[in-house]
């Protein structure tokens, strides 16, 4: 089962994107729980990607979910600038409050809820692939 | 996300309804500013109805944190839904942000402090 939809880079589109999942919610049998932390990891990687690539140039976002029995791959594909969050540093979330940061939290909570991911540039294109196992649901 | 400010004694209570993520957070700490610059009572923030944060909201509770942590007030937040306390638990801000389980609960905690 694999669905597909396009957005803007525009942060307005998150609630495009929690649409999209809402539909998935009822067509996939997904709990609450897991499509929160799918949300989740979606609005983050967005988020980056939009900020990090060219603000002021309206440019496409692909997202593509593909699920089989117990696997939900996730690939975000834009023609942003180069930007590869799989290098950015996570926070130590040890630290007292004085010395946090606020910086590497959103790619803390994307690999806690997702056990794999790759990315790759190809053709001018940013490729990031996901993967989240899904736990046993009842139908 | 909608907010609603109210006061009770000593306290200013933020109740956030909705969403907190990068959409949302911006107008957030725009309603903050004041309490953050020079904070006049104890700030609480009312989660029993968030259904969802994510780090750019995470960014405002920590700026938030920071700047009451010096103050003579103190800033709470209380009824967070399960998920949502389990953001704060993987970033590890339950370390240094009080978390009650209920609105009367934070209130009788910042009763009777200055």
């Amino acid at each position: 089962m694999k669905i597909s939809f396009r957005i803007n880079n525009d942060l307005s589109e998150l609630n495009t994107l929690l649409d999209q999942l809402k539909l998935l919610e009822k067509k996939w049998s997904l709990s609450k729980k897991t499509l929160a932390e799918i949300n989740l990891v979606l609005d983050e990687l967005i988020t980056n990607t939009i900020k990090h690539g060219e603000c002021n140039k309206k440019h496409p976002i692909v997202i593509s979910l593909t699920k089989t029995d117990q696997t939900l791959t996730i690939q975000i594909v834009d023609t942003g600038r180069p930007f590869d969050p799989t290098l950015c540093t996570l926070p130590d979330t040890s630290l007292p409050l004085e010395q946090r940061r606020c910086g590497g939290l959103g790619i803390l909570l994307v690999r806690q809820f997702c056990e794999y991911w790759n990315y790759s540039r190809l053709n001018n294109k940013n490729i990031l692939t996901l993967q989240k196992t899904l736990p046993k649901e009842r139908r | 996300m909608k907010t609603t400010i109210t006061k009770d004694e000593n306290t200013t209570i933020f109740a956030l309804n909705g969403r907190l993520d990068s959409n949302s957070a911006p107008q957030f700490e725009q309603q903050l500013q004041d309490f953050l610059v020079s904070p006049r009572t104890h700030l609480l923030f009312d989660f029993n109805n968030l259904d969802y944060i994510s780090s750019a909201g995470l960014r405002v509770i920590l700026n938030t944190a920071k700047a009451y942590k010096s103050g003579k007030y103190l800033f709470v937040t209380c009824a967070m839904q399960e998920h949502v306390q389990e953001i704060f638990e993987i970033s590890g801000f339950d370390s240094f942000i009080t978390i009650h389980r209920s609105l009367d609960e934070s209130l009788s905690a910042l009763k009777g402090r200055s």
